[in-house]
């Protein structure tokens, strides 16, 4: 089977298929990851946006490096500029309720869950959906958001202190 | 960091905690008192209700994404071109010089054996012949590079 850094090869020299591919590798990782990083809002432009950011760079990517490090390295980059953005319009409280109501019934916990998410600041939040959802290390998560691995810790440490204090309340 | 943060972290994520961690919890009042609480995040963060992707979005990217691979395509088979190209024009000023002193040679030599109307006719046709063997040879490189372009993409894929 071709390695992800093979098909981005590919990709570089316009490949469509090897592009399907990729998205088919990480639609699932990479969709959860931007849902979990806005709340579920814009989810889907900035998914598209970074895919196409990917084939854009595909030239400039480097294969020494593991694709997976710089694909969620654009997301977070995007989820970063997103949070930068000013508020959007007030979502429709009747649409987020039966956008949360899955079949599952785990709709609350997972409104809390997503709720203490938001409650962090993003760098923090970066740390925590990478090292608790995704479960990468803290060397790749440290490559990911572009800081040293002290750094990732140090944010895991502050995000747990005031995850804890949130489910306390 | 301290050996409470480490032992925390691990708690949040969810990973069974080693003797030593296991030890240091039972011995530490702050962890003895955090780890219930940190246990209720993680139980919390476990239980996160992602809806699946939207079963057209991966065709969307495909579809806004060919312009784009098309570009690139083009792109890569020019700079496949431009390659395979400049490298095969690096001896031919070489392969030029000995044809031309190859044919004056003959030339020289039939001149002696034969007439001049006929040696000049051999040596003519014997010219013609490599030049065009050498036009075909050149005309095949754009061929030879997108093939060798297609390959490679092909073992990318395989």
């Amino acid at each position: 089977m071709a390695t992800d850094e093979d098909l981005m090869t590919a990709v570089a020299s316009g490949d469509g298929r090897a592009l399907a591919e990729l998205c088919g590798r990480y639609e699932r990782g990479l969709h959860r990851f931007i849902f979990r990083h806005t709340g579920g809002r814009d989810v889907d432009d900035l998914y598209q946006e970074t895919w196409l950011r990917v084939v854009r760079a595909a030239r400039r990517f480097d294969r020494r490096r593991r694709f997976s490090t710089w694909l969620f390295q654009i997301a977070v980059n995007l989820c970063r500029d997103w949070h930068r953005r000013p508020p959007p319009e007030p979502v429709d409280p009747a649409s987020f309720e039966d956008s949360r109501a899955g079949p599952s019934g785990t709709a609350d916990a997972s409104l809390d869950a997503r709720r203490l998410l938001a409650a962090l600041p993003e760098a923090q939040r970066s740390v925590v959906i990478l090292r608790y959802y995704h479960d990468l290390g803290e060397d790749e998560v440290a490559e990911i958001v572009g800081c040293p691995k002290g750094t990732v810790k140090s944010r895991l440490h502050h995000a747990m202190a005031r995850l804890a204090r949130l489910a306390r309340q | 960091m301290t050996e409470c943060d480490d032992v925390l972290s691990q708690l949040l994520l969810g990973r069974a905690l080693d003797a030593d961690a296991a030890a240091h919890v039972s011995a530490c009042p702050h962890c003895t008192a955090e780890q219930g609480r940190v246990r209720r995040v993680a139980a919390l963060l476990a239980s996160d209700d992602v809806p699946p992707v939207p079963p057209a979005l991966s065709a969307r990217v495909l579809r806004l994404a060919a312009p784009l691979l098309a570009r690139q395509a083009r792109r890569a088979a020019w700079w496949t071109l431009a390659r395979a190209l400049a490298a095969a024009l690096v001896p031919l000023p070489l392969i030029l010089f000995l044809d031309f002193h190859l044919v004056r040679t003959a030339y020289g030599v039939l001149n002696v054996l034969l007439p001049g109307a006929v040696s000049f006719y051999v040596a003519f046709n014997y010219a013609a012949t490599l030049a065009l063997l050498l036009a075909l040879t050149y005309g095949m490189i754009p061929i030879v590079a997108e093939r060798q372009m297609r390959l490679r993409r092909e073992e990318c894929r395989a």
